[in-house]
């Protein structure tokens, strides 16, 4: 009885899982896209390969995956349910999936109309997505830290998308706009005021739940995603009327912040109750020490900006950030949605007559922690190819595809096994009396 | 355990779900009418409310400075 009340409002499988399934698919893409280039990706950010490469990962991975877990967790974490959960993954999925292919394919092959329809597809995907959210959240009051980040992380989602789509409009138009300026702003935007802010509401609720720790302590979490958002609002203005001292000033709140709660995170997690590190605990600690370092390498540049001309330091604060940090914190957290989400789907189909099968059968814990293996071994790589890119460029980008692909490889095991045990119910269910 | 709220307390902070939801429905059964019972919880448990209100319980949360929620039942 209990499995089929807790069940209620919760969207189909099928709606998070597209976007699960896919975003690892594009993570892998860049892997292939680092292994054709080779060491040229790693010459300057601003390179058409490597802006490419970087989308794949933030939009084609991370945006990917996080709004597909929105839509299932918003009734969960927020109760906020989205009117017709299914429609909206199935336009969403498909605005994003072939937005990110043009936005890239514009990116590397520096073709200004594929990337005007596919930043203007992007934009579009997203303004859908936030309309729809914005109607379930906005009438829910911020009963918990959790909810009050979540709205604020799709502020910053709104500022990330105004500033690509404006800085593709610039490119596209000739508009005289500061590029450089704007480009740090809007990933600034997308790493600090949308992905940081919604790990750490979506942290605040799963790190206890998952790794069995202590909860985070209620004042700072208040405060967090305002602390974010504040600092990136201070930095905009100063782009805005020309005033670096207030950008660095907002940079370092940004770091500062960011700190705290990594570093907050970490001593949580040392005082988690499950005895053993799974593969989300170790993936997680993988995301805590990459984000602690490049928050430092945030903080310092702050202080002294002629830092960032050193070689190699934006590439590497970049890899850090985007996958040593966000990626492992998502690829963990994949690892313990997924395999819930089927365990619950089982429960509810065996009708309290026939008990869903262990989450570990439908993924073991040994091939989510070879997989992870392999994805330390690739950002290490990737790391290393910044200072040794003859030698490593290559192997890095084909580990980092192997990696990827092996994330994808495990889920869709996962969704194998639940069709499997879902078949396996049907029939025993046809069976009883 | 017991509370200075009430001595019906599910303490679900460090239980994996959907243990606290399954222990709140359990200990809700065992109670009479206008009884009162709390749980512990790191997070809101909005799947819970839920089937709270559409039982006809009422619920009132508080939020902790250690970050629990303190969700007091009615039955």
């Amino acid at each position: 009885m209990q499995a089929l009340l807790s069940f209620e409002n919760a969207p189909p499988f099928a709606a998070p899982l597209r976007f699960f399934l896919t975003g690892p698919l594009f993570a892998a893409l860049a892997g292939v896209l680092l292994l054709v280039e080779g060491p040229a990706l790693f010459v300057s950010r601003w390179l058409p390969a490597t802006l490419a490469a970087t989308h794949l990962l933030t939009v084609g991975f991370m945006l990917q995956i996080m709004l597909g877990a929105l839509i299932q967790v918003l009734p969960v974490v927020a109760g906020a349910n989205l009117a017709r959960p299914l429609r909206v993954a199935s336009v969403l999925h498909v605005g994003l999936t072939a937005g990110t292919l043009l936005l890239v394919a514009g990116f590397l092959w520096s073709q200004p109309l594929s990337l005007a329809v596919g930043g203007g597809l992007l934009g579009l995907s997203v303004t859908y997505f936030l309309v729809v959210t914005a109607r379930a959240l906005l009438g829910v009051p911020s009963t918990s830290p959790t909810i009050r980040g979540l709205k604020l992380s799709m502020a910053g989602l709104l500022a990330v998308v105004v500033l690509g789509v404006a800085m593709v409009l610039a490119l596209g138009q000739g508009w005289a706009l500061p590029l450089a300026a704007l480009t740090d702003l809007h990933a600034a935007w997308g790493l600090g005021g949308w992905a940081g802010t919604l790990l750490a509401a979506m942290g605040y609720v799963v790190v206890p739940m998952f790794q069995l720790t202590p909860g985070y302590p209620a004042r700072p979490s208040w405060w967090f995603p305002v602390v974010i958002v504040a600092a990136l609002l201070s930095w905009s203005v100063a782009v805005a009327v020309d005033l670096p001292i207030l950008a660095r000033l907002g940079q370092a709140l940004l770091a500062v912040a960011g700190l705290a709660f990594a570093g907050l995170t970490w001593h949580l997690q040392g005082q988690r109750r499950r005895a053993r590190a799974d593969a989300t605990y170790r993936f997680w600690q993988i995301g805590l020490a990459a984000s602690l370092l490049a928050l430092l390498m945030l903080l310092a540049a702050a202080f002294s900006p002629e830092l960032t001309e050193l070689v190699g330091w934006t590439l590497v604060f970049g890899i850090l950030l985007i996958a040593g940090a966000f990626m492992p914190f998502i690829s963990g957290m994949l690892y313990k949605i997924v395999p819930f989400l089927a365990w619950l789907h089982l429960q509810n189909q065996g009708q309290a007559k026939i008990p869903a099968p262990n989450m570990n059968r439908i993924l073991a814990d040994t091939a989510m922690q070879k997989q992870r293996w392999l994805y330390a071994l690739a950002l290490a790589l990737l790391l290393g190819a910044v200072f040794y890119p003859a030698w490593l460029a290559r192997p890095a980008g084909l580990l980092f595809a192997l990696a990827n692909a092996g994330l994808c490889f495990n889920l869709f095991g996962a969704v194998r096994r639940y069709r499997h045990h879902a078949g396996e119910i049907r029939e025993k269910l046809a069976l009883a009396p | 355990m017991s509370h200075a709220k009430t001595p019906h307390v599910v303490d679900a902070r460090f239980l994996e779900p959907p243990e606290p939801f399954a222990q709140t429905m359990e200990m809700l059964d065992t109670l009479q009418a206008g009884e009162q019972m709390l749980l512990l919880l790191y997070r809101e448990p909005h799947p819970l409310y839920r089937v709270l209100l559409q039982n006809g319980h009422a619920y009132a949360t508080e939020l902790l400075p250690d970050g629990t929620f303190e969700i007091l039942i009615t039955r």
